[in-house]
This record gives C-alpha cells, structure tokens and sequence, in this order.
C-alpha cells in the first residue's frame, strides 16, 4: 500500500533524527549524573573550600571521606592525618586550623592529597590519583549517589548522652556544660550557662558569624572530638564516621530509650498564653482574646525536643519574635499566624492538623473543609472562664496565680462522653433511596462505640471532643449537636444542584460519607465497590 | 488524483489537514462559550472505578453489549480508550499522592467550546449547541474522518465494520436527554457524584470553592476550563492531570482559533505542498460554495424576517400614535374651556392640579 510505505519512509525520517540528536549531546561531552540506583553513600563531600576566596576556576572535587578515614585506619592512622587539633577539639578543616589565602589553601589540598597519595603508590598500595592533571580530581564521575540524611538529637539520644559515663556526672553543670555553653562577650571565650541550655542551632546558625561557628563545623568539632576521645579509651562511643550519623541504615540502629525521664530546664507543667505581647499587654489590654490554658508537660512527652515548637529561641512565642503586630524578628508572622498557620508543623493548628491526618481521625476530619471554623472551635482553647476579664486582668497576676488558674482550667477539661448507649440506635435501615438495592442496614451503635473508642484512647481528641455531640457530628454535621438529629434527607435533596449550596444529593452523600470515611481510614473492607456487601441488589 | 489517495496522504498529515481546512473558520474575537451551557465536572478523588456509569451510557444510548459485563472490574488493568461501541470509559491510573489506592479517571468526549472536530468537519456535520454538547448529524456526513484526527484528545470513532452507512460515533453528552430536562446516563447512575451536572459557570465556582475547601485534596486547577479555549466536560484532580492520561501540554488557545492564525502557515510536511494544496483547495471550495449558501439562506431568511417584523412595527406605532394624538386633541380642548370659565380672581391661587 502506497500509504504505508509513505508513513514507513517518514518514521525512518524520523527515526534518524532522533539518533542523530542523542549521539549529538553524547558526542558533546555532557557528563552523566551520579544514578540513583548505583551505590548510596552519606560521606560525599564536595570539596569548595576555594570559593570564600571568590569564583571558582575548576569544579569542586567530590570526596569520600569515610573511604579516607578506612584506608587511614589501615595504615594505623587516625584523624589527626589530616585534621589538626586546637584547644583538645579537631578541626574540621583539611591539614590548617585557618583559610588563610586562596593560595595557601590551594597549596595545602594540592601538596597533602597528591603527596599522600604518591606516597601510598611508592608502597605499592592502591591509592587515589597522583598525576597532576587537574581533571583527575576535579569533575571526577562519582559513581555513587548521597544517601546523606540530617540527624537530630532527639529526647532519646540526648538522655543517652545524660546518663554515659563519658560524660562527668555529678553536678548538673559538669554534665550539661560537657556540651551547653554560652559565649562571653567580655572574656570572648565560652562559659556555662546552666538553666539557659538551649538546641545548638540557637547559636549556631547555617553561616558562621566572627564569633560564632556554622552549625556544621559546631557539631562536627564537638560530637566528633569526643566520640574520637572517648573510643581512644575503649569505652563504648558514638559514631566517628559520616556513615555511622548521616545513613538512613544507621540511624535506625540507633538504640532508643523509650521512657525518658522529663528534661527539667526551668519550665513550667502549665502556662497562661496570653494573647499578646508585653507591649500590647501593657499599653492596649482591654477585650484582647482570652488566654489559653497550655499543658507544658503534656506536649513535651508528645514532641521529639523542645526545637519542635521552640525553633529558634527557648524563649516565649511573643516575647520579641512573634508580637501581635509581627517583627523582622520573627519574619514577620505574627502572633496569631503563629499559634494558627494551618501549613506549619510548629503552630498549634499545623500541628494538630497532622495529627488529625491520622487514619483514627481522618475517618471524619479528612472531610471536614480546611479552616471551617465553628462556634466553639475558638473556645476549645480560648477558654470561657468566667473569672477572666479578656487579657486586662492577667497583667496584675504573678507568674505563680497563672501557672496555677491554667492548671485549675486544664483539669477542668473533661472529655464530655457519649450519649447514653441505650438510647443510640443500634441499627438504622437506610431506605430512602430504594430502587436496584434493598435498604442497607447500617450498624449505627457499634459505628458509634468504635468511634468514641478511638477517641478516648486520644489525649488530643479527648481535649477537643468536650461535648457529647461533638463526634457525631462526623456524619450529623451542619446541624447543631442533639441527640436526635435529623436525617439526610432533610438536607440533601435528589440531585447534586450546583446553586444551592452545592450539597450533594442525597445518593452522592450517603456513598460520599461511608466510601469517604472508610477509604480516609483504610479500612478495606467493604471495598468501595463491593455494592451487595451493603445492600443486597433486588431480583 | 482521486479522493481516497488524497485522505490517505491527509490523514498521516494530520497537523497540515486541521490547519489548512479551518483557516477561515474563526475570526479573532475569543469566544467565552454560550452563557446558558451546561456542563459536567469530574471528580478524581470521589470516583472509585465502579463502571457504572460506563453501563448507564451503553443502556441510553442503546448500544451493543459489551463482550465483559460492566461489572467485571478487571477490565480496568488495561487503559482501554473510547470506540464506535463505547462512548465513554473509565480507565485506572497509579496514585503518586498515595501508592494503595489507584486513581481513576472517566474518559468521554469533552464537548470543547469551540470545537477542533467540529471546526475540521467541511460539511459542518458537528455542531456544538447551546445546551453545551457536541452533537454529530449523521446525515451532513462524507466519512472523511478529519474530526478523528483534530480532536486533541483522540475521542470521535469511525464504524469501520459498518460497510453501508458508517457513521463517527463519540459521547453526545445525552443531548436528547438534556432536553427533556433529565441528567446525562453516566452523572445519573454515578453512587459517588464523581460526576456533576450543572450550568459550566456555576460548576466552575462549585470546583474553585471545593478546592479552596481542601486545599490537600485537590490540586489548584480545573482541567478543562481552559484547555484548548476551554471544554463542556471539566477535571478536578489530586494528582496532576497528566497521570490521568490528559494531556497537559495543549494550551488556552481553541483549534478554530490556533489554526486560524500564522500557525496555518506553517510548512510541516515540505515535500507534500503541491499535492496537499490542490486537494485542499477542491476542499475549500466545496466548504465555501455550502458556506455560500447557508449565507444566503440566512440573510435571505433573515431580510424576510424584519421585513414583516418592521411592517408590523410600523402599523402598531401608527395605531399608538393615533391613538396619543386624539388623546393630546382632547387635552388641549378641555384645557382651553377650563380656562375660558376660570374666575379671573383666582390667579393667585396654588395650582394644585399641576
Ligand atoms: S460511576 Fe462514578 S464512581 Fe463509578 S466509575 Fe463512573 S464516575 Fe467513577
Ligand atoms: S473532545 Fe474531541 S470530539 Fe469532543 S468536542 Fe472536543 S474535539 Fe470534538
Ligand atoms: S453523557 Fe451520555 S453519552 Fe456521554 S458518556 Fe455520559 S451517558 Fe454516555
């Protein structure tokens, strides 16, 4: 046929094209990436150090370190080959405690890389490169991809480090000055600080200041020198390798304590947040937001440190960062946004929105629209208390009457129960839609019981399902919470009607509320396509 | 050369045959569709791949049983597409968002505003209505085929197996049901309302509410809304459209209106100028001598029209005037004797009458 032989002549047309093209880009010398599926490695590090010193002229050289520190090992070596020593501590730069010219530190990589690895050679030892041609090392293919994975000093590592006999014990101080520390602008050195212990990053933050190390070289100077020391004394130590703190691999082996005891750092059990800060308390109090009674203790056994919530500073929220008006401090998020940013896992509603993610709770939250606000949703926390005028009266309180009024309000938050079982129906026949279905029988009270379970077995949900009708409302919603509450059919009508209210019709709601829930819950069966599993179809 | 050889050279010259037959088919005012169309919005995140609405749609429109009953779910392991037997579809696609539960996606003509099947047609047998459908008139028909490759989604399909009268065959949004004031087969049937029926305006808020509403359940688009000028049929997704098997890559711009421009002149297949030219050109002509005559029907209709309009017009304004002239008479008349019997005294008097 004339037709196919007129496409076949194309496609071959075509065909070429696309080989030419691609051996074009490979004839051009485009390097390929490191694959993913080739080896994983956490110890890659590119080698840049030139660049504080302005453009780069070669590529940065990709190193291995932990395959340094083996072949080091071998020949009976230790850090100290290429990581010099200052005040008892390593550093963390290649044979120099200082960047002290382009050249020079040129010079130092150059001599020491190329010299050792010439030495090896003479030994006749396998060894990196030792010619002087600078793309051996520089834009070398790496076969291997990063696997490299941040830790984070959880309440379980830091106990374990507590509690090791490396660390002098004793007073409080010796212990946690072993590592918390604080900078003395007078003396210019580093001093305790017991009771302002705080995360590292407080300090150390991504670029080093003058007088304040990155957060890189801080924790690989502290961590790494006294894991190096405490193993060159043959007692049990951490990690000295890259591997051995920044591979997925390795950091699930990582014993963890289970039952840490409470860190005590000068915090409360309870706290009255008010809703404002000291400025706004002090010159504009009056119909501010009601406080909130916060349960310190109760968060912290739920969270993995205290940077969770307190990310950059231990002290209060409002205090300087996140005032009410907001402030370059703070990135200005303000104080509201804060406490309320449904998007950021450090706000109390960011949070408890993950945790409503939860199958046990996105049966019903999963089909709650975002940022539905009730009545009571603000009073969940924003307590009513009668005996508080607004934030006017806290301003006269001591630290002391509010840390005890937001105990006293805590324990008054009771989860409310459920209605009386006997008066739950146990089963409803669900009929108002027969037509190729018999009416599905649907199991009302063990739904109900299995709910309520689920709840009670939640500190957070028993805190904010506070009355009986709250949980039920899962599925009776838009209509106040009663223990009769009306049907569907009241509110949904035939069909989906895109004007009024955009409800769905009454079909579309009953499958949208049961297939919802139980697909939000993974519950896999009955299988959202199973129809007879729910409804026998009629002969 | 004769006219199967020419279709045959068009057809696997797709891009050259849509452009060069719809040069004149649009100006280039934007056309925002018919105010009063009506639309179906698909839901991704409520569908559950039950094929019921693919059983409704093959009942309504009487069509042939298909081998497999509708309620073998295991159809659904092959992407299958739509045929002259099944206008519509319902294939599963993998989930990025979450890996234990596929997605899926119904397949059907989309009923696209300006429509690229209907602008490639030369003998107008598409027509899109102002209810929203895309509807196909059997009778207009030559089976050239051009709607098939225009349509950017590959929807229409030829009764190759009919020897007599084959006919293209694609979703007609049950046009004659629209009508009657009932709901398409599949939105009817569907137990999760995956499918919504309603005006495409009002269904457009309805999605961007929904969207607003759960913000992690949806991405923020509504396929369809603009897509290729915009279609009858729209998407709301949680995983990008592209992994439900539509194409992302097609643009705002209509067929009518891509072709319609420089795009046309566009040299895509060189070597076939000449031949593809003088087959097009008969084309054209053909369309602009049907084209001719519809306009003149039309102006001819059109001119009869006003013409009685505006003589009916003229006899009713005449009567009115008519009538407000001897009104004004009267007036004037009773206006004067008042006058004439008025005591003169009463000239300062508040004229209350006024
Ligand atoms: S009937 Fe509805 S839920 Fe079932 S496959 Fe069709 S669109 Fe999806
Ligand atoms: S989707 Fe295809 S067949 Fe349907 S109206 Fe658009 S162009 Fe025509
Ligand atoms: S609108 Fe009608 S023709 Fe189109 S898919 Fe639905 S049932 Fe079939």
């Amino acid at each position: 046929m004339k037709k196919g032989r007129f496409l076949l002549r194309w496609g071959a047309i075509v065909a070429l094209l696309v080989t030419f093209s691609l051996t074009g880009i490979e004839a051009m010398g485009v390097v390929k990436q490191p694959v993913a599926s080739g080896e994983q490695r956490a110890d890659i590090i590119m080698i840049d150090t030139l660049k504080t010193f302005g453009k780069l002229e070669e590529a940065p050289v990709a190193f291995l370190h932990d395959q340094h520190t083996d072949a080091l090992k071998k020949q009976g070596k230790d850090c100290t080959a290429c990581h010099e020593t200052e005040k008892d501590r390593l550093s963390t730069k290649f044979k120099r405690l200082k960047d002290v010219d382009m050249g020079t530190v040129k010079e130092t990589y150059h001599a020491n890389c190329i010299g050792c690895h010439k030495e090896m050679k003479s030994q006749g030892q396998e060894t990196g490169p030792t010619d002087v041609s600078c793309r051996s090392c520089h834009s070398r293919e790496v076969k291997a991809s990063s696997n490299w994975k941040a830790i984070s000093m959880n309440k379980s590592l830091h106990y374990r480090h507590i509690a090791s006999d490396a660390i002098p014990k004793g007073s409080e101080e010796a212990n946690c000055a072993s590592c918390h520390h604080k900078f003395d602008e007078q003396s210019k050195k580093l001093i305790p600080a017991p009771g302002e212990e705080g995360a590292c990053s407080y300090c150390h933050k991504e670029e080093a200041t003058k007088d304040v190390q990155d957060i890189r070289s801080a924790s690989h100077t502290s961590c790494v020198s006294c894991h190096v020391d405490v193993a060159a004394q043959k007692a049990d130590s951490g990690p000295v390798t890259c591997q051995g703190c920044h591979s997925a691999d390795m950091q699930a082996k990582v014993k963890v304590v289970k039952d840490v005891p409470r860190l005590k750092r000068n915090q409360p059990d309870a706290v009255l947040l008010t809703v404002a800060d000291a400025k706004t308390l002090a010159t504009d109090s009056k119909g501010l937001m009601k406080p909130v009674a916060f349960d310190h203790k109760a968060h912290e056994a739920f969270n993995d440190n205290c940077q969770a919530c307190h990310h950059d500073a231990i002290a209060s929220c409002a205090t300087e960062c996140h005032t009410v008006a907001g402030d370059k401090k703070g990135g200005f998020v303000k104080l509201e946004q804060a406490m309320h940013k449904p998007d950021s896992q450090r706000s109390c509603i960011g949070c408890h929105n993950e945790r409503k993610a939860a199958k046990d709770c996105a049966g019903c939250h999963a089909l709650i629209p975002e940022g539905r606000t009730s009545d009571q949703s603000c009073s969940s926390c924003h307590a009513e208390d009668a005996k508080l005028d607004g934030t006017a009266q806290i301003k006269s309180m001591s630290k002391e009457d509010k840390a005890a009024m937001a105990t006293a309000m805590i324990e008054a938050r009771k989860p409310a129960g459920i209605f009386k079982i006997s008066e739950i129906p146990e089963k409803v026949l669900i009929s108002d839609l027969v037509d190729t279905y018999e009416p599905a029988e649907f199991p009302h009270r063990k739904i109900v019981e299995t709910m309520y379970a689920k709840v009670a077995k939640s500190e957070l949900a028993s805190a904010f399902h506070t009355s009986k009708g709250t949980f039920c409302q899962g599925c009776h919603h838009n209509s106040p919470a009663s223990e009769n509450p009306p049907r569907c059919a009241s509110c949904h009508g035939k069909n989906f009607d895109a004007t009024s209210n955009a409800r769905p019709g009454l079909k579309a709601a009953f499958h949208q509320q049961c297939i919802g829930c139980h697909t939000a819950m993974e519950l896999e069966k009955p299988a959202a396509t199973a129809c007879a599993d729910c409804h026998k179809e009629r002969k | 050369m004769n006219r199967r050889k020419f279709l045959g050279l068009v057809g696997a010259t797709a891009a050259v045959a849509a452009a060069g037959t719809s040069a004149h088919a649009a100006g280039n005012t934007h056309f925002t569709g018919h105010p009063e169309a009506n639309a179906v919005l698909f839901d991704a995140t409520e569908c559950i791949g039950c094929r019921k609405c693919e059983d409704a749609c093959n009942k309504v429109n009487e069509l042939p049983k298909p081998d497999k009953p509708f309620d073998d779910l295991t159809v659904l392991d092959t992407k299958r597409r739509t045929t002259e037997k099944i206008y519509t579809v319902v294939n599963k696609y993998e989930n990025s968002k979450n890996p234990n539960l596929p997605v899926f996606r119904k397949n059907q003509c989309n009923h696209c505003q300006e429509p690229a099947c209907a602008s490639a047609c030369f003998v107008k047998a598409f027509k899109k209505t102002p209810e929203g459908a895309v509807v196909y008139d059997e009778s207009l028909c030559v089976g050239c085929r051009y709607c098939m490759i225009a349509c950017p989604w590959s929807i229409p399909a030829y009764e190759y197996d009919e020897p007599l009268t084959p006919r293209v065959m694609k979703c007609t949004m049950c046009h004659p049901r629209i009508l009657e004031g009932k709901l398409p087969g599949c939105v009817e049937i569907c137990p999760k309302e995956a499918l919504k029926f309603g005006k495409r305006d009002e269904l457009i808020k309805f999605a961007r509410n929904r969207i607003e509403a759960y913000p992690d359940r949806y991405l923020d688009h509504i396929y369809g809304e603009n897509e290729m000028g915009g279609t009858n049929w729209l998407y709301i997704s949680g995983v990008p459209f592209g992994e439900l098997g539509l194409e992302e890559g097609l643009g705002v711009t209509s067929a009518p209106e891509l072709t319609s421009g420089a795009l046309a002149a566009v040299p895509v297949v060189t070597g076939l100028w000449p031949v593809l030219l003088t087959g097009l050109y008969a084309i054209h002509k053909t369309r602009e001598k049907i084209e001719k005559k519809e306009k003149d029907d039309a102006v001819s209709a059109a001119l009869t029209k006003a013409a009685s309009e505006a003589e009916a017009k003229l006899s009713s304004e005449l009567e009115k005037a008519d009538v407000a002239n001897k009104r004004k008479i009267e007036v004037e008349v009773k206006k004067a004797v008042e006058e004439a019997l008025l005591p003169k005294d009463d000239d300062d008097a508040p004229e209350e009458e006024a």
